[in-house]
């Protein structure tokens, strides 16, 4: 039973990544590009990392879990500083 | 977890790596590099993760960490660098 959660969410994060990954080989502007990144950064590796509930090793998800808070919070961060930095800089 | 299904997972993520390569190598200016630099860190991270499934040892997640950490940084820094032409 864990063990089918496990792959179902791998299969899941990964099937999220590529999705994301075509669409930032799709889309040619910054911001366009930023909406699909949004998926390969935050939820993505977020489900990769849900995934270690069926590793069944306490250091693997201690650790899965410690990066899944670090990823929660520094996601967001990054994609609105660049963001911000796409719309403050000096036009071409 | 079953190892065959690991062993596609860490192909995939493989795969996808290559595809971030790819769009590293196509981005046409410093912003654009800065977001697929972003992106080929997450996909690392996913990799670590996975090889660390694979061969069911804790301290890959450990590096993921670190890199989650230093990729943080670099693209605060890098986006700031962009708009105001220095770090602060």
């Amino acid at each position: 039973m864990l063990a089918a959660i496990g792959v179902a969410l791998l299969l899941l994060g990964l099937t999220l990544a590529t999705i994301g990954l075509v669409g930032l080989l799709r889309m040619p502007e910054i911001l366009h590009q930023l909406h699909a990144a949004g998926l390969v950064t935050g939820p993505a590796v977020i489900l990769v990392l849900l995934a270690s509930v069926a590793s069944g090793s306490a250091e693997i998800i201690t650790s899965a879990a410690l990066v899944i808070l670090f990823v929660l919070v520094t996601a967001p961060l990054s994609a609105h500083a660049i963001a911000q930095a796409a719309r403050r800089r000096p036009r071409r | 977890m079953p190892g065959v299904v690991v062993d596609i997972a860490f192909a995939w993520a493989t795969l996808l790596l290559l595809a971030g390569g790819l769009l590293l190598l196509r981005a046409p200016d410093t912003l654009h590099r800065v977001l697929a630099l972003d992106v080929l860190v997450a996909i690392v991270i996913a990799l670590l993760t996975i090889l660390s499934y694979l061969r069911d040892v804790s301290y890959y997640i450990d590096a993921a960490l670190a890199l989650a950490l230093l990729s943080f940084t670099a693209t605060l820094v890098a986006a700031r660098y962009v708009t105001r032409g220095g770090p602060f």
